[in-house]
């Protein structure tokens, strides 16, 4: 028995070793990657683990001379206080409204305009809708600032000299916290609508000719053609972009909102990111800014993850 | 969708519909733009309405507001600062993505998946904004360009593009590089990267892009005038009211307030504008790769 053992022992040696050498043979074999990419992981550690690692003084009382490390340990003082505060929910409200909201208005008006693209016949307007709506993807929200006010303005924005026109009384929009959601939303869907039809372009791109020829053969009309060829191809594309979305429903647009807020709209207007900003890098409470930011980055990775799952059971490929 | 087959009545009432859409889409996206171009070419002497001034009748325009910015120093420094930050922004996000893309695209690498795993942490779990700011302070990089985009130059999703069009590549290529002798660097610099041109610069202008759009970390870190980047005097002076420095009585005397924000941003988008209908095909075909993938 005893020797049975050390034989089959043996034999598993042996069988091992040569499986360990050839995958020594390879590594040596990609030592020059492994020297390529080294750069960009020792990069990676610093900006992107780091910040993980700097993350503690979520759970610490940060003394700016103490340092990270040398902070003494509150346990989960920052969370309670942000989750008993009276501003979590209305946080939690605002962000998740901002992301639903847009969604609800960009995601059809996007499907809307790739299909209307695709059935176009008039090459100039297509080609010319085309670029005009990608375009305001690539401008900042600074500049997207700055087309607001050349709309919105009181003084010479050109609704309020329409409003004036009438004989109305010029409106303050982007410090009305009635007008600030409307004025976001429909901000994000007229800059990013086009950018975000592409991929339902694509999709369309993708539809087999025959189908268009066999319902002709049989007699459909373009609305039918639309409504049973078309809608259903993009359909599995409009699910992962919707699941996609609900998956980062926490970003709800810092760079966006920071720029058009104000004071009297904050009670509308503030999301996570932007009261991280205020409380973190105004106010220098960075435990507690810390905290919210880890509650965001938690909950955002169980979002993604499960949202990926989806996608994955929806499609049979995900996301990475 | 031949053109042979009649149009019956309801195929024209559809096309019709169609296109009249696609005209008010294409309102809709145009008249915000022009009448915020035309609000730039105001002169300080304007009376009238802004649906009046959106005509460009030739007595009641004037570039005042584009040469009170250009002839002041404070915008030509600023826009230095972009230029500088987009071309070494590009530089140091492509040095560090592209080989980073490279590795993980090579399926026969012993410990792709832990490498694999090490990009793709930091991108399901951010630890948030405060974190981040500990350490470019403490890195030192508080007032240096660097800090605008050292901390994006590497974006795992734009990395995650470029390694599935590597993997696109054939396998072949490789292989007979490497029976004649050539080493992984050389087959990487000699062929990968020659016939990866069009990601390369459809990554590289993705970061360009939002590099140069940035103001978010300039904001942050950059507390230097001289070293302030367009997006960040743009800010400036469309939060100003008119009673600011960038409004000094002898700088932009001669244009309304308003006409100078306008003009502002028309200046600062102006390479954007320039450049992007020679490179829209190029951001498109970026998206399709990761929506394929995706």
């Amino acid at each position: 028995m005893n020797s049975e053992r050390t034989i089959m022992e043996g034999q598993a040696i042996l069988l091992k070793k040569p499986a360990s050498q050839t995958l020594w043979r390879r590594i040596v074999r990609h030592k020059s990657i492994y020297l390529l990419a080294s750069l960009s992981f020792i990069y990676f550690i610093i900006f992107k683990y780091v910040p993980i690692w700097n993350a503690q003084i979520a759970f610490r009382d940060f003394q700016a001379l103490e340092g990270v490390t040398g902070s003494p340990w509150i346990g989960f003082k920052n969370f309670s206080d942000f989750v008993n505060s009276y501003y979590f929910w209305e946080l939690i409200r605002n962000t998740v409204f901002y992301s639903l909201g847009k969604m609800l208005f960009s995601v059809p008006a996007a499907v809307f305009l790739a299909v209307a693209l695709y059935e176009c016949r008039v090459f100039w307007l297509r080609k010319t809708v085309q670029t005009m709506a990608y375009l305001p993807h690539f401008l900042s929200w600074v500049i997207m600032y700055a087309i607001l006010l050349a709309i919105l303005s009181p003084s010479n924005g050109i609704l309020n000299d329409l409003i004036k026109a009438f004989g109305g009384e010029p409106i303050s929009f982007m410090t009305d916290t009635k007008a600030f959601p409307w004025i976001v939303i429909l901000s994000d869907t007229w800059k990013e609508t086009g950018w975000s039809a592409i991929i339902f372009l694509a999709a369309l791109m993708g539809i087999d000719p025959c189908l268009f020829e066999a319902a002709a053969v049989e007699g459909a009309s373009a609305w039918q053609r639309v409504r049973y060829i078309t809608l259903p191809a993009i359909k599995p594309v409009i699910v992962v972009v919707v699941l996609l979305r609900l998956g980062t429903v926490l970003d709800a647009g810092f760079n966006q909102i920071f720029m058009l807020y104000s004071l009297p709209v904050y009670s509308v207007a503030d999301i996570i990111d932007t009261w991280i900003y205020r409380q973190g890098i105004l106010e220098f409470r960075f435990g507690l800014a810390t905290a919210v930011g880890l509650f965001k980055g938690v909950f955002g990775l169980l979002l993604l993850v499960g949202s990926n799952k989806l996608i994955k059971r929806y499609t049979g490929s995900g996301l990475y | 969708m031949t053109s042979t087959i009649r149009l019956t009545r309801s195929d024209r009432a559809f096309h019709f519909f169609i296109d009249a859409a696609l005209v008010l889409i294409l309102a809709l996206l145009v008249v915000p733009i022009w009448s915020t171009l035309t609000l730039s070419f105001r002169p300080n002497d304007f009376i009238g309405s802004a649906l009046d001034g959106m005509f460009l009748a030739p007595w009641k325009w004037s570039t005042a507001a584009y040469r009170a910015l250009l002839g002041h120093r404070s915008f030509l420094s600023a826009a230095g600062n972009s230029f500088r930050i987009f071309f070494e922004g590009v530089i140091t996000a492509l040095f560090f993505t592209v080989p980073l893309a490279y590795t993980l695209s090579i399926k026969t690498l012993p410990g792709r998946k832990l490498l694999y795993g090490i990009v793709l942490v930091p991108y399901l779990f951010s630890p948030g904004l405060v974190p981040n700011y500990l350490l470019v302070t403490k890195l030192g990089l508080t007032n240096t360009l660097a800090a605008v985009f050292l901390p994006g130059a590497v974006s795992v999703y734009n990395t995650l593009i470029m390694k599935s069009f590597f993997e696109e590549l054939p396998e072949e290529l490789k292989e007979s590089a490497r029976i004649d002798g050539a080493s992984e660097l050389t087959i990487l610099l000699r062929i990968i990267l020659p016939l990866s041109k069009p990601i390369l610069l459809t990554i590289g202008l993705y970061y360009g892009v939002h590099f140069w759009n940035d103001f978010f970390n300039a904001m942050l870190y950059i507390n230097d005038a001289k070293l302030q980047p367009l997006p960040i005097l743009l800010r400036n002076i469309l939060l100003s009211s008119g009673m600011n420095e960038y409004v000094e009585a002898n700088a932009f005397g001669e244009a309304p307030i308003y006409a100078i924000k306008a003009a502002s941003v028309f200046l600062a988008a102006i390479p954007m504008l320039v450049a992007y209908p020679f490179i829209q095909k190029y951001f498109v075909k970026g998206t399709m790769l990761g929506s394929i993938k995706g």
